[in-house]
């Protein structure tokens, strides 16, 4: 059984036909053809499947394709792109904070998401925010730092 | 294969007949994060699935002295709730700890009861807190106590064609001393190896009521009776904080498993007891 799911993804309204169970994840990976969310583990252990729902940072693995219809779903290629970057993809950038890069889609959606909330934080309340996400390249020092700098950068 | 089907209800009502109808081939989605991980390790492969996020079940409200808190209500929404920091903070901190910071962003406070998971978070702080559960279906609801909710390692009393629709917390009216501490194997998206939900209501220095909710010690969250009743009626002073964490030991039946030896599990118990005390009399 097939489903039509419309919603907003990275401001452009889209369309895509899915099962049932097909996660988000898969969906815009497969379907929508954006590959910035990657799957990690499947299981809403590491971040790197991390979108913003409405705003709100989340694993895009957790969730059903189906349950997105007239949501709004922003993926890192919504943050900035090359020519037009991101002050967190610059901070990131500079500050060396993406070694393979397989977290920092999610690194850059969660920040995101955060810094909206919290423009002036603390060191631990960034280490808080990320805490959902894994890192294995960088020990995750300088993804703070690039954070920290990013909102600096905002303010 | 099989296919599944989806339903997206908007209305309690016809949630319900959906449920009456279709009875356990149907699982319930809130959140998804204990469904979707289930379906993803090939533990479920729903015939039909019935999700609830459409409906009006988020929110927490307060009137007629108690918390009314809606079963989809995310967890982090009750962890950064004003209402729910000032009137049922344990709740709030349990809420905070559990997962991580995106999983919170899905997860549901009601999915967590119905998954009845021995470690569940929120479980023990509402244990703690004196909690009930309504139950309904197309015939009727019913108002059930958190203490007789759940049935077993992750089975509880809400089985179709029931949903489970709202949470009640009483509040106190007088001084309270609450704390909830969870251990874990690491700060961050790690299960409870031990968590402790204690809420003290005093009356004159002396504690009227004391609730000792312990997760992931037994096969369901669990109260400490024994340690309740030494603490009630009583002055709560450090000898009789101790007292009660080594009997806090008696109502316990903690199994070695993949986080924690019940060993451990044993010795740690009697110290976040007691620390919970001490911080809850503080």
């Amino acid at each position: 059984m097939n489903y039509e799911v419309p919603f907003t993804l990275n401001g452009q309204p889209v369309q895509i036909t899915v099962k049932a169970t097909t996660t988000l994840l898969d969906a815009l990976r497969d379907e929508c053809h954006v590959t910035g969310p990657k799957k990690g583990c499947g299981t809403g252990d590491c971040g790197s499947c991390t979108v913003l729902l409405d705003g709100e940072p989340v694993n895009s693995c957790l969730v059903l394709a189906v349950t997105v219809r007239g949501k709004n779903v922003v993926t890192v290629e919504g943050l900035g792109d090359p020519e037009h970057l991101h002050p967190l993809q610059k901070a990131f950038h500079e500050h060396y904070a993406s070694q393979c890069g397989f977290c920092t889609p999610g690194m850059l959606l969660v920040a995101k998401s955060f810094l909206d909330k919290n423009p002036n934080p603390t060191r631990e309340e960034v280490q808080e925010a990320i805490s959902g996400n894994l890192c294995r390249c960088t020990g995750y020092v300088k993804i703070i730092d690039a954070i920290l700098a990013a909102a600096e950068a905002m303010r | 294969m099989r296919t599944t089907h989806y339903f997206a209800p908007e209305s309690l009502d016809e949630a319900l007949e959906l449920l009456a109808e279709y009875g356990d081939r149907a699982t319930i989605l809130a959140g998804g994060t204990d469904v979707m991980v289930d379906m993803a390790m090939g533990r479920l492969k729903p015939e039909v699935i019935l999700y609830i996020g459409n409906l009006p079940l988020n929110g927490i409200e307060e009137r007629d002295g108690a918390l009314f808190i809606g079963p989809t209500t995310k967890m982090a929404t009750l962890a950064r709730s004003p209402l729910v920091a000032e009137k049922a903070p344990v709740l709030a901190e349990a809420a905070s700890k559990m997962g991580s910071p995106l999983v919170r962003n899905l997860a549901t406070v009601g999915g967590n009861l119905v998954t009845a998971s021995p470690a569940a978070d929120t479980a023990s702080a509402l244990l703690g807190l004196g909690a009930e559960v309504r139950l309904s279906c197309t015939t009727g609801e019913r108002w059930m106590p958190l203490e007789d909710f759940f049935t077993g390692p992750k089975e509880c009393a809400c089985e179709a064609p029931e949903l489970l629709t709202e949470i009640r917390i009483p509040l106190s009216g007088g001084k309270r001393g609450s704390r909830f501490i969870k251990l874990g194997r690491r700060k961050a998206v790690t299960l409870s190896v031990v968590n402790v939900t204690v809420v003290l209501d005093f009356d004159d220095g002396a504690c009227r009521q004391a609730r000792i909710a312990l997760g992931a010690v037994a096969p369901t969250p669990i109260r400490s009776r024994r340690a309740e009743a030494l603490l009630t009626g009583q002055v709560v002073n450090d000898e009789l904080i101790a007292e009660a964490a080594q009997a806090a030991l008696s109502d316990i039946s903690p199994i070695d498993d993949g986080r924690a030896s019940a060993w451990y599990r044993r010795k740690v118990t009697a110290v976040l007891v007691a620390r919970a005390l001490k911080e809850a009399v503080a």
